[in-house]
C-alpha cells in the first residue's frame, strides 16, 4: 500500500511502534486509521499521547457507531498531533451484546462528556468512568436512541421506518446489562417501577 | 428573623416549623446531617438515589451548604441549560451542568436524510455560527463523494465563514458584558451583527439559518446587494469594533470582574478538550485553519494568535484579536477571489461509495468536526458532529469552586457556549 505523502511518516512510525496494527491500517488524504479491540484503547492511546515522536496530545473527537443488531459497536477516537499533518483515527471494536469498554477519562478528563453522550445515545458502558449518567435524555429514559434498531416514525410510505410507532422501543431496553455496582439507582428504580405496575 | 404569621401551605403535612418555613422560602430541606444524601426533591426532581459516584458527591450536602438551580430559563445561560450550583453562602463549592433541554436528535435525523438535506438540518445546531455548521459536513461529503468545489466557491465559502466569525465574536463581547450587568456593549454587538446578517441574507436568501452550502459548492454567486453591503460595512467596521472595545477593555469594573477570573492553564484546557479561542487564550497555538488547513486557508496569510492569561479577560482579548484577524482575512479573500462557477456538477441525490470521512473546521467556538460514514445509500449511515461548546462546558465545574455565584455566569459567558450546539 502506498500511503499519501502526508501520512507516510506517521504510518512508518506507527508500524515501527506497533507492528500488529498493520492488519487494520488504512489511510486517505489526511487521515490514518487503525482498528483495535476495545480493551486495548487505554494502553494504545496512552502511548500515542505520551510518546514524544507521536505526541497525539489532543482528543479531537470520540464517537460511537452502531453497525447493526447482528454486528458490533465501534468507539471511534480522532486524535490531533502537532508533529504529523494527518488526523489519527482509532476504531475500537465493542461487543454489541455486552458493550463494555475501558474509560478514557484518566487520560483526558474531557472524554467525560463524550462518554456520557455515547452511554446515553448508544448504551455503551465505560468501565471506570465515575459519572456515567445520561446527558441529553432524562434520567428515567430507558432506550438508546441512536442505535440502529431504534427507528424513527416516518410517514413516508416507502421509508424503512414506515408505520413504526414513535419514541421509546421497549425491545431495546435491557437493564440487566447495567450492573448493580455501576448503577444501583437505575436498576432499583426500574425494579420498583415494575413492582408498582399491576 | 422568623415571622410569626402562619402561611398556609397545602403541602405542609407534619413537617416541623423550621422545615415548613424553609419550604415556603423555597429552600431545600437543610436539616440533613453532615454527609447524608440530600435527595432530589429540593431541586425539583422526583426523589431517587444517585446513579453515579460523582452524582452522589454533588447532591450530598455538608453542614451549611445548599443547592441552587440556575436555569433552565435563566436569562444568561445562553439558551436552556440548568446549572445545579452547590453553595456555601455566596461561595460556590460545586457545579453540575444539566443538559438536554434543547436536544433535538439532529444526528439521528441526519441519518434519515439525504446528503443534501443534512446541510439544512445542521443549521439550527450552533445558531450563531450557521455557516460553520454547514462547512464541515460539506467538506466531509465532498471527501466521501470524491467531488471538489470550484475555486470561486471555496473563496465564497471562506468569505461567508469569516464574516460569520466576526459577528459571532462581536456578540460574545456583548453577552459577556451583559452577564456582568452592562447593557451598552450588546447593542454595539448587535449593530455589527445585523449589518453582517443583512449581508449574508442578501447572498443566501435567509436571515439566520442560511442553508447556503451545497455538496460541491455554494448555492449562489455573489450579487450586487451583497457586495455593496460588504463595501459599506468594511468602511466602518474597524471603527465599530474599536468603539465596542473602548467601552469594555479599559473599563475598571469589567477588568476587575474578568482578570484572574476562571483561569485555565493550557495543560488543563487540553485535558478538558477545550478548543478554539478559549484554548488559544490559554496559550496553546492550536487553530484548525493552520493545523489541518482546509478550504483556501493555505493560500491566505495569517498567524495563530494566542494570549498568555488563560482567564476571562484573555478570552475576551482573544476574541477582539480574532475579529481583526478575520477582517484582515476578508480583505485578502476579496482581493484574490477568482472568477468561475460556484457549483460542481453533482447529481440531485448523492450516493457516495461506502467509506468514511472526517472533516474538522475552526468554528468561532473551536474545533467543530463531522465524522460521516456512507454505506452506499442515499443517506449517511452514521453522521457524527463534535460540537466545541458542548465539550468546553466541562471546564465550568472545574473553574467555579471557590468563586462567587455572580461570577459563575460571567465565566461561563467568557467561554461563549451556545446551547443549540451543546444539546444538538
Amino acid at each position: 500500500m502506498t500511503a499519501p505523502a502526508k501520512a507516510g511518516a506517521l504510518v512508518r512510525l506507527l508500524l515501527d511502534r506497533f507492528p500488529d496494527l498493520a492488519a487494520g491500517l488504512w489511510t486517505d488524504e489526511d487521515t490514518v486509521e487503525v482498528t483495535i479491540e476495545g480493551e486495548r484503547n487505554v494502553a494504545l492511546l496512552q502511548v500515542l499521547r505520551d510518546d514524544p515522536e507521536l505526541n497525539f496530545f489532543f482528543l479531537a473527537d470520540a464517537a460511537a457507531v452502531d453497525y447493526g443488531p447482528t454486528e458490533r459497536f465501534e468507539v471511534v477516537y480522532h486524535l490531533y498531533s502537532d508533529r504529523h499533518p494527518a488526523w489519527l483515527r482509532v476504531r475500537a471494536r465493542v461487543n454489541r451484546a455486552d458493550p463494555h469498554i475501558p474509560t478514557l477519562t484518566d487520560l483526558w478528563e474531557g472524554a467525560m462528556f463524550h462518554e456520557r453522550e455515547m452511554f446515553d445515545m448508544m448504551g455503551i458502558v465505560f468501565d471506570g468512568n465515575r459519572d456515567l449518567r445520561r446527558i441529553y435524555m432524562s434520567p428515567d429514559y430507558r432506550s438508546f436512541p441512536q442505535r440502529k434498531d431504534f427507528l424513527l416514525p416516518d410517514d413516508a410510505a416507502d421509508s424503512s421506518a414506515a408505520g413504526v410507532r414513535p419514541l421509546e422501543r421497549p425491545e431495546t431496553w435491557d437493564l440487566t446489562r447495567l450492573s448493580d455496582e455501576l448503577a444501583p439507582g437505575v436498576v432499583a428504580h426500574a425494579e420498583a417501577e415494575a413492582e408498582a405496575k399491576p | 428573623m422568623t415571622s410569626e404569621v402562619k402561611i398556609p401551605d397545602p403541602l405542609d403535612l407534619d413537617l416541623d416549623e423550621e422545615a415548613r418555613l424553609r419550604r415556603v422560602a423555597g429552600l431545600p430541606a437543610a436539616k440533613t446531617p453532615a454527609g447524608e444524601y440530600a435527595g432530589f426533591e429540593s431541586v425539583g426532581l422526583p426523589e431517587r438515589p444517585p446513579q453515579t459516584e460523582r452524582e452522589r458527591e454533588v447532591y450530598t450536602l455538608e453542614e451549611g451548604e445548599m443547592l441552587v438551580n440556575m436555569g433552565p430559563q435563566h436569562p444568561s445561560t445562553h439558551g436552556v441549560m440548568r446549572l445545579v450550583v452547590k453553595v456555601r453562602g455566596e461561595v460556590v463549592t460545586d457545579v453540575d451542568p444539566v443538559l438536554g433541554y434543547l436536544h433535538r436528535g439532529i444526528e439521528k435525523l441526519c441519518e434519515e436524510a439525504t446528503y443534501t438535506t443534512v446541510l439544512t438540518y445542521v443549521d439550527p445546531m450552533d445558531y450563531l455560527s450557521t455557516m460553520h455548521n454547514e462547512h464541515a459536513p460539506a467538506i466531509a461529503f465532498e471527501k466521501l463523494f470524491g467531488v471538489t468545489a470550484p475555486p470561486r466557491a471555496e473563496y465564497i465559502r471562506a468569505l461567508v465563514v469569516e464574516l460569520n466569525r466576526v459577528f459571532s465574536h462581536s456578540l460574545m463581547m456583548g453577552f459577556l458584558a451583559l452577564d456582568m450587568g452592562g447593557i451598552t456593549p450588546i447593542l454595539y454587538g448587535f449593530i455589527n451583527r445585523d449589518e453582517i446578517v443583512d449581508m449574508l441574507s442578501a447572498i443566501s436568501g435567509q436571515r439566520m439559518l442560511f442553508n447556503f452550502f451545497r455538496v460541491g459548492g455554494v448555492n449562489w454567486d455573489t450579487n450586487d446587494e451583497f457586495l455593496s453591503r460588504l463595501g459599506t460595512w468594511r468602511d466602518h467596521v474597524l471603527k465599530n469594533v474599536e468603539m465596542s472595545e473602548r467601552v469594555l477593555t479599559d473599563n475598571e469594573v469589567f477588568r476587575s470582574r474578568t482578570i484572574g477570573m476562571g483561569t485555565l492553564s493550557g495543560r488543563d484546557a487540553i485535558a478538558l478538550g477545550v478548543s478554539g479561542p478559549n484554548l488559544r487564550a490559554s496559550g496553546v497555538p492550536f487553530d484548525v485553519r493552520k493545523a489541518h488547513p482546509y478550504s483556501i486557508y493555505p493560500e491566505l496569510e495569517f498567524e495563530v494568535i494566542t494570549q498568555s492569561g488563560g482567564d476571562s479577560n484573555a478570552r475576551y482579548l482573544q476574541r477582539i484579536a480574532e475579529i481583526n484577524q478575520s477582517i484582515h482575512l476578508i480583505d485578502q479573500i476579496v482581493d484574490k477571489m477568482p472568477h468561475g462557477a460556484v457549483q460542481a456538477q453533482v447529481p440531485g441525490i448523492i450516493r457516495p461509495k461506502p467509506g468514511r470521512a472526517y472533516a474538522a473546521i475552526e468554528s468561532p467556538r473551536g474545533l467543530y468536526s463531522v465524522y460521516a460514514i456512507s454505506d452506499g445509500g442515499p443517506n449517511p449511515y452514521r453522521f457524527r458532529m463534535r460540537d466545541p461548546s458542548f465539550i468546553s462546558l466541562q471546564a465550568i465545574p472545574k473553574l467555579m469552586p471557590g468563586r462567587l455565584i455572580a461570577d459563575t455566569m460571567a465565566v461561563m459567558a467568557s467561554f461563549d457556549p451556545v446551547m443549540g450546539g451543546v444539546d444538538k
